[in-house]
């Protein structure tokens, strides 16, 4: 855990930028939960829906900075140099900070209609989600990404000499741009906005950080369990081709009740109902690399972290992902809570959780702090891995009241019919809005202020019991029990379709499977972690062999 | 299989393959969107649809300036604060959203709902033959007027421009006319007291709260006393939604402090408000428009009170004429 090029200390900044913005996008989002259970908090003074854009966006861009920090972090040990253009890098890094202020201070003019209309582009504020800011800024952030793209491809080697987890990064980070580009122009048809607006969102989510976050994944893993390149490099390109094959037609469940024709739903259905098998591909992977050889685990934030990003992974964007991915449990879905869980959990778990436990691995190298505190970082996983759980847990239920309400029996009086039967999930909301903020402080403060060495010798636990090995077929059982609870989900929301549902109005059959499948699911998950962690309780902090940072540019 | 990921001569062929079968989905998938967009299909373009003079994709503009989908949902995609808009027009009509959007922070009444139908234009506007023909056209407008008119909602007041409302409302008519696959789905839990029975148990026993239980009007019989009865007649015609009783400003001017003072006008000129005025500002709002506000937002009232009636909200907005702050 020490760094081999200066310049990957230029990592150094996204990550404490990537904490900032996270911080700030928290803060937004309690905020959220407190104007859902109380509208007429700051209404007039800071609407709704500037304080989402910004969360949103902030969203996007921590999530960004993170991706930039692991990249710059790692493209030196791809490249077998230092990083190609320094002054570019730091060029970069201030205009993101003015990018940020800009697109944070520009959403109030929603606040009165001006969206600075001059050639028929909104040039100040989009006011479409995920795409909430204007063309400045959305050039802004395209030049930035060019810029990108550039400092990592001309650090890379030739082409020619590029292994799998080259590619898988190569392609992410240039990637980002050609997607981007979708959601520079206007579009008048609702329905064609709509078909390119999720070219962006599905697309870059689906197709290109998925492909970061598979590449950076591989890479952690390779320097934290010294995993073979090669075995790496195989997981990485069949990840990436299984996503691809899965999502580049399963874009289509976006394209269900957009005013497209009613065959997107079968392509749609069929496709994206595949977007877990690279999921759980990825997620055996991560079992079989932490645990084919013994090695201790050095950093174990951080590899909590990257499990916790691969388990929330296939939990929250695979299974909560496929639950809602057929037309028939779409119908009910669609437009409420019940996505919102989904995108927390999948946006958060899969992504957020990645710059993290790569800031938790770069962060002590650069400060050449190998013997940091991990008490802290470990605290702060399990909080913010509670509290997004829980989170997504009350947008799963406010979400199956709302669907029962708004769909079944037809009232869309949202403070007089819809709010009072959410009431008990608006309010568990912001509560677990809460552990997941004090989580983010907790996380923050830690990277922040973490290189004042204070080694503390933890006592080995023996390897029994809870905390033996896990074996290849427990894990298996795990996955078949998380899998299990998904097809309960699944068909509490097929349930809505019944007579019984539909014409009596009586709801029990999908509340009580959606109960169940939520609870157990996430119950699982938890419990999953749990274990997985308790197994390498026994490998933690023993004193590690030096080893050589491995060699991540060998041909495979 | 006998052929491991370690042997290329095994590997290199799959890895070909499956990059073939990618590129054969990416020809599908543009294949399927070319004809999602075709003429022929049928489905509706902003272009078709326009309402009063306005395109649906001037509508589009200010939907997206005002970010409603940071609110609300349309098509279902957005935020899940608010309700889906995608068949608001269908489901309440134009004269509901032209009586609710300039002052969105409180419910309309049926007195509000019904200025915007007073003329043949406004009926011609609506598609329907009669007020009783509106309700029954538009299904939402009755409902939400019978339980919620004269109550404040969640939505702030948003200050839109002469002409943005009804753009909104061109956008709004172009996405009810859009075929969205049968989503959302029918109702087929019944009649509202079913439910609202079903959703709340108790609470739809009740008799629906009528549009004048707004507060100080609670007695529904015509009251003796001028300013009583002018205080009545500005709760059930929804006036407070865009007017306060003090001197603050909600959509339009206070009225507090108004009566008798001078006030100055949007031309630069001043005026003195008296009886006179406060009564040809009732009926012909945008004549004399007061410096800050936009014309065009208030509704003509003329035709819907009677002579007496008209005196009695001028003397009620004379009794308010030193009421500077709320109490």
């Amino acid at each position: 855990m020490k760094i081999t090029y200066p310049s990957q200390r230029l990592s150094l900044r996204f990550f404490m930028l990537m904490l900032l913005l996270f911080g700030l996008q928290v803060a937004y989002g309690l905020l959220l939960a407190a104007q859902q259970a109380d509208p007429t908090l700051l209404a007039g003074t800071l609407n709704f829906n500037v304080i989402r854009a910004s969360h949103l966006t902030l969203g996007i861009l921590w999530i960004v900075c993170g991706f930039v920090g692991a990249t710059l972090f790692v493209a030196p040990l791809l490249a077998r140099r230092d990083i190609a253009a320094p002054a570019l890098v730091k060029l970069l890094f201030y205009a993101l900070i003015a990018i940020v202020i800009w697109n944070v201070s520009t959403q109030v003019l929603s606040m009165r209609g001006e969206a600075g209309w001059w050639l028929d582009q909104p040039w100040l504020i989009n006011g479409l989600e995920y795409l909430e800011g204007g063309r400045i800024f959305g050039f802004a952030l395209l030049v930035g990404f060019i810029l990108l793209a550039f400092i990592v491809l001309r650090t890379f080697p030739p082409v020619k000499q590029w292994n799998e987890v080259h590619w898988g990064l190569g392609l992410g980070i240039s990637a980002l741009v050609l997607v981007w580009i979708f959601g520079l122009f206007y579009v008048s048809r609702l329905d064609l906005q709509e078909y390119f607006r999720w070219y962006v969102v599905h697309y870059w989510v689906e197709g290109v950080w998925e492909v970061i976050h598979i590449s950076l994944i591989g890479i952690l893993i390779v320097l934290m369990f010294k995993a073979s390149v090669r075995s790496v490099g195989f997981a990485v390109f069949w990840g990436i081709t299984l996503v691809w094959l899965s999502g580049l037609i399963g874009n289509a469940h976006h394209y269900f009740w957009i005013g497209t024709p009613e065959f997107w739903q079968f392509w749609g259905s069929f496709f994206s109902a595949m977007e877990p098998v690279p999921l759980v591909f990825c997620f055996w992977h991560i079992y079989l690399d932490a645990h084919a050889n013994k090695r201790p685990l050095e950093n174990a934030p951080a590899f909590y972290f990257i499990l916790g990003s691969t388990v929330l992974e296939l939990v929250g964007a695979g299974i909560l992902g496929f639950v809602m991915t057929f037309a028939l449990t779409n119908a009910w879905s669609h437009g409420t809570w019940i996505t919102a869980g989904h995108g927390h959990l999948a946006l958060f778990g899969t992504f957020g959780m990645l710059g993290i436990g790569a800031a938790y691995w770069a962060v002590p190298a650069v400060r050449k702090a190998p013997d940091f505190d991990q008490r802290l970082g470990k605290l702060g996983f399990w909080f913010l891995f509670t509290g997004i759980l829980g989170m997504a847990l009350s947008f799963a239920f406010g979400g199956m009241v709302q669907a029962y309400v708004i769909r079944i029996l037809g009232l869309e009086w949202v403070g007089g019919d819809v709010a009072p039967a959410m009431g008990v999930f608006k309010l568990t909301l912001p509560l677990f809005g809460f552990l997941f903020a004090a989580g983010a402080a907790i996380v923050i403060y830690d990277l922040a202020t973490l290189g004042k060495p204070a080694p503390v010798p933890s006592e080995i636990l023996p390897a029994t019991g809870w905390r033996r090995p896990l074996s290849g077929f427990e894990a298996g059982i795990w996955l078949a029990f998380i899998c299990l609870f998904g097809m309960v989900i699944t068909f509490s929301l097929l349930a809505f379709n019944l007579p019984r549902v539909r014409v009596e109005g009586d709801p029990t059959l999908p509340y009580l499977l959606g109960g169940v499948g939520y609870l157990g699911l996430f119950g699982v998950t938890l419990g999953f972690v749990l274990r997985f962690t308790a197994s390498l309780g026994a490998r933690l902090r023993t004193p590690a062999p030096a080893a050589p940072t491995p060699d991540l540019s060998v041909a495979t | 299989m006998s052929c491991s990921s370690e042997d290329k001569n095994c590997e290199t062929p799959r890895r070909n393959a499956a990059l073939i079968v990618l590129v054969l989905m990416a020809v599908i998938f543009l294949v399927l969107s070319a004809f999602s967009f075709v003429d022929s299909r049928g489905q509706v373009t902003p272009d078709q649809i326009s309402y009063k003079g306005f395109s649906a994709d001037e509508g589009k503009r200010v939907f997206q300036a005002y970010n409603c989908m940071g609110c609300h949902t349309i098509v279902g995609n957005g935020a899940y604060l608010g309700p889906d808009l995608t068949k608001e027009y269908k489901h309440a009509g134009p004269a509901w959203l032209e009586a609710f959007l300039p002052s969105a922070g409180s419910w309309p009444t049926a007195a509000a709902v019904r200025t915007h139908l007073a003329t043949p234009e406004q009926l011609a506007l609506a598609e329907a033959a009669s007020w009783d023909d509106y309700l029954a056209k538009y299904p939402g407008s009755g409902e939400r007027i019978e339980r919620r008119g004269g109550q404040p909602t969640h939505m702030p007041n948003l200050a839109f421009r002469e002409g943005e409302v009804a753009k909104l409302i061109a956008f709004l008519k172009y996405t009810s006319a859009m075929d969205n696959e049968g989503w959302p789905p029918a109702i087929l839990s019944g009649d509202l007291q079913r439910r609202l029975a079903l959703a709340g148990g108790a609470q739809a026993a009740a008799p629906a709260t009528s549009s004048a239980a707004a507060p100080g009007a609670a007695a529904p019989a015509v009251a003796a006393d001028p300013v009583k009865q002018g205080e009545q007649l500005v709760a059930s015609l929804g006036c407070v939604a865009c007017h306060a009783t003090d001197a603050s400003r909600k959509v339009g001017p206070g009225w507090g402090g108004v009566y008798g003072h001078e006030v100055e006008l949007a031309d630069g000129s001043k005026v003195k408000a008296d009886k006179d005025y406060l009564r040809d500002s009732i009926l012909k709002p945008n004549a004399q428009v007061v410096a800050g506000f936009p014309a065009g937002v208030m509704p003509s009232y003329e035709g819907q009170l009677k002579d007496d009636e008209l005196d009695a909200v001028v003397a009620y907005l004379a009794s308010l004429s030193d009421k500077k702050e709320q109490p």
